[in-house]
């Protein structure tokens, strides 16, 4: 139950960072938080339901991998911004246009 | 059994820690530190929860390679930027409610998974590695392409903008 109210909060941190922060690489730490408690969360799940211990490793560690390739492209999008408009505020962006 | 509770009690302060210094702080390094102390945390729940290999992973790949590029991202920004950059928040209740209400959503749903302190399951490597290598294979190597397509994105986007 403590682990659970944990990862809970965190998440609730990190979609509050994400909801006020106005830079997009905070943004990208907010969606980091979002992701790290909710593979603890499934982790913590599937342990007390009794899962096997190596589906449970092998299904987060596919988390971890989809949230290392988000965070790459992220922060690749927000570094290509910076270098080409000196933008990185998400109101900056919405005068970007395809 | 007391080990277990500390271990457990400074992973979950690091965690919340480093989550309260990525909400709260206005300094931008200061918050990819806070997101690193909370990296750390979760690799110490995933330690608490018999995954070691997962804690490994945790360690090497987040606060070995995903902070670096966010202190490298960090440093592009603060020099196109211009100056140091300050973080802005639109501090306000609306939002606060929000996450609250989410956080209490996920506890009275999941609430009765929940039961007892300690798991008992636990895995290290080896166990992993059947699983990736033996049923999940499929899964697996779709893991290893979306990887190297997340690396040819960036390098798309990066190298973009580096011949213009």
């Amino acid at each position: 139950m403590t682990a659970l109210v944990l990862c809970s909060l965190v998440f609730g941190v990190g979609l509050y960072v994400v909801l006020t922060r106005r830079e997009i690489i905070a943004i990208l730490a907010g969606v980091e938080l979002m992701l790290g408690s909710a593979n603890i969360l499934l982790v913590a799940l599937a342990s007390f339901a009794g899962a096997d211990g190596g589906v449970i490793g092998s299904v987060a560690l596919a988390v971890l991998v989809v949230a290392a390739a988000e965070a790459a492209v992220g922060l690749a999008l927000v570094v290509s911004l910076a270098r080409r408009s000196k933008r990185s505020r998400v109101e900056e962006l919405l005068e970007v246009k395809g | 059994m007391t080990l277990t509770i500390l271990a457990f009690a400074l992973s979950g302060l690091l965690m919340a820690g480093g989550a309260a210094v990525v909400a709260l702080t206005r300094d931008l390094m200061r918050m990819v530190i806070g997101l690193g102390t909370f990296l750390l945390g979760v690799a110490g729940m995933f330690l608490f929860y018999g995954q070691a290999f997962l804690a490994t992973a945790q360690v090497f790949v987040y606060v070995g390679g995903v902070l670096v590029l966010f202190v490298f991202a960090v440093m592009v920004v603060h020099r196109s930027s211009g100056g140091r950059p300050v973080l802005e928040s639109r501090h306000d209740i609306g939002a606060a409610v929000i996450a609250l209400g989410v956080s209490g959503m996920v506890i009275l749903s999941l609430q009765d998974s929940v039961g007892g302190w300690l798991p008992a399951s636990a895995s290290g490597g080896a166990a992993i590695a059947t699983e990736l290598l033996g049923g999940h294979l499929v899964v697996f190597e779709l893991l290893g392409a979306l990887l190297l397509a997340a690396l040819v994105a960036v390098l798309v986007i990066v190298g973009a903008g580096e011949r213009r």
